[in-house]
């Protein structure tokens, strides 16, 4: 490095700050945009859903402003809504779980076993379906999965199944299998960026000193790769809890999840309930965002390849 | 006597380390497999002659990309996701890019919070982002709901995106180049416009290129802001909600083909640009 070249110089005074107030405001001022954007389009609105959140529904559906937490409580109290939200929890965790499998064996053999060109390369071919709508390849997988879907067909033609299956799509079975579709290729980016500046010779050294091979990965991998591994599920896990597309697609009736719930109290002019609903997912995922603040390396999961 | 023998040669290989290793490769097959179904699905079915996308497959044609040329709606969608997605990417560039620099340099009191502040839209599920947003809009201003407002909706969750990629590079960028530019007389404006901006260009080019996928794809967000002029994810979710025509398959195809066209150009730019940059923490070089 050319380090010891510069390291003489003295820092020149970049900053303008200590001349006063009026320069620490100039030099602050180009924060203010963005600032502003995210205090009125998005904290504001939050706490304007936590006012409504308070309040309550007359009769005619008008929203009175009565401050109670009743709609918390209410919330609580009712069997179908806690279902749900454990339901979409238990969700959240196998598809992050099938994830973090999937995409360790994935990532470890693009780090280990593919030289690092084509390692990029594959990553490439993971990343471009994500440049395609979305929406639409949610839609493909009702042709894959449905009744008259290429599944069926296949299983048909190899004569493993009589009759086309309707266990594939319009229930949980679909929307765990699309959720992990949608998230399998963010666990793969985050895995391989720690797999990557793994050291493996490590593990050789393991086996010398008389570890099997699967104890060096358990022992010696895993506890280097945990901040990865912590990512991945934070990026898998979190957006599952908003997930309400891919369910109402490929969910059916029984497959909906906790943010459809609150998608049909807004639809049904229940906007108290809907808020109350909307700010606990809010608490949880700010709960999450500030225990695990050191690992949400935004930047490094979107802005690689 | 014997030829010396590298000693990795006699470690103890796993008698499982090839089926390991093509178990690994099946592993990646299945997951190509699993990743490029659904598309090719969609780029088959805007060939295929069926109103429905399911089996059996009718025979090719090209009628689907003709009613799309011919869907005025359809079209004018389009035009509504690309303007939409221009404006967004311009002003969330701008925005952040100018707050990523205060974050990194402006001392500012608990960066931790702000951080967190910043990660939040990104994190905070987009249903409710949207809906707290419509409520703000409907009841708060009583706003009529408008591309603008979609804009303005789109900007919440790209902004912060720039910010934290922009910052990230700042972070580790090499501050003595500004002094060394500052020692050699060049004023703060002339340091930034010829040494600091043509550094972190990567980073607001890869900032901007994401605002403008995410704005092109957004769903959620816009659902709840959008007036009665559709973007083009809201107009394919109604026609998918009412039975689908395949001519969304066209179109989805066509934007495919076109958004991998502008990440090729995108990346041979970027590339040349790498090369010549010093210092870059990441290695890009392809002989690695």
């Amino acid at each position: 490095m050319t380090a010891e070249v510069v390291t003489g110089v003295e820092p020149a005074p970049v900053t303008v700050a200590s001349r006063g107030r009026s320069a620490r405001l100039r030099e602050l001022a180009p924060f203010l945009p963005a600032a502003l954007l995210l205090g009125i389009l998005f904290f504001v609105p939050l706490g304007v859903m936590f006012i409504f959140s308070l309040w309550t529904t007359n009769a005619n559906l008008d929203i009175v402003p009565v401050w109670n937490l009743d709609n918390y409580a209410q919330f609580f109290q009712t069997g179908a809504y806690v279902r749900t939200l454990a339901k979409t929890v238990v969700m959240g965790g196998a598809v992050t779980t099938i994830c973090l499998v999937f995409s360790l064996a994935v990532a470890y053999f693009l780090a280990r076993y593919v030289s690092r060109r084509w390692a990029r390369l594959a990553l490439l071919v993971i990343i471009v379906p994500f440049w395609s709508s979305y929406l639409l390849r949610v839609y493909s997988w009702q042709a894959i999965l449905g009744e008259k879907g290429a599944l069926n067909q296949v299983l048909m033609s190899l004569g493993l199944i009589k009759e086309p299956s309707l266990l594939f799509v319009y229930n949980d079975i679909g929307t765990f299998i699309v959720l992990t579709y949608v998230y399998l290729p963010f666990a793969i980016l985050v895995l391989y960026a720690s797999l990557e500046r793994f050291d493996y010779t490590q593990l050789t050294a393991a086996q010398d000193l008389g570890a099997s091979p699967s104890r060096a990965f358990r022992y010696i991998l895993l506890p280097q790769i945990r901040p990865g591994l912590i990512t991945a599920a934070i990026f898998v896990f979190i957006p599952i809890l908003g997930e309400f597309l891919t369910p109402s697609m490929v969910g059916g009736a029984s497959g909906l999840l906790i943010a459809n719930l609150i998608q049909t109290f807004f639809k049904n002019a229940l906007v108290p309930q809907g808020a109350a609903l909307g700010l606990l997912i809010v608490a949880f995922v700010t709960v999450l965002l500030i225990v695990f603040r050191k690992y949400l390396r935004v930047e490094d999961v979107y802005a690689r390849g | 006597m014997a030829k010396a023998v590298d000693p990795l040669e006699t470690m103890p290989v796993s008698r499982y380390a090839g089926l390991t290793r093509w178990g690994l490769r099946l592993i990646f097959a299945f997951l190509v497999l699993f990743l490029y179904l659904p598309i090719v699905f969609m780029v088959a079915f805007s060939f295929d002659a069926s109103q429905t996308p399911s089996f059996p497959i009718q025979g090719p044609t090209l009628h689907w990309y003709d009613v799309m040329i011919h869907n005025r709606q359809l079209l004018s969608a389009v035009a509504n996701t690309i303007t939409v997605s221009l404006i967004v990417s311009v002003l969330a560039t701008i925005i952040g890019t100018m707050a990523a620099f205060v974050l990194v340099r402006g001392r500012l009191r608990y960066p931790n919070g702000i951080r967190i502040a910043f990660t939040m839209p990104i994190m905070v599920p987009g249903v409710l982002v949207g809906i707290s947003l419509l409520i703000f809009f409907s009841r708060a201003f009583h706003a009529n709901l408008s591309l603008m407002t979609v804009i303005a909706g789109q900007l919440v969750v790209t902004v912060p995106f720039v910010v934290l990629i922009v910052a990230s590079r700042l972070q580790s960028f090499d501050r003595k180049l500004e002094w060394a530019a500052a020692d050699l007389g060049a004023s703060p404006r002339r340091t930034l416009r010829h040494v600091v901006l043509p550094l972190i260009a990567p980073a607001i080019l890869a900032g901007a290129l994401i605002c403008i996928t995410l704005s092109i794809d957004e769903f959620v967000i816009t659902w709840f802001t959008v007036g009665n002029q559709p973007t083009l994810p809201t107009y394919i979710y109604t026609k998918v909600k009412f039975g689908v025509t395949p001519e969304v398959n066209a179109v989805a195809t066509v934007m495919l083909v076109a958004t991998l066209l502008i990440f090729g150009i995108a990346s041979v730019v970027l590339g040349r640009g790498r090369r010549r940059l010093p210092g870059r923490r990441r290695g890009a070089a392809p002989t690695a």
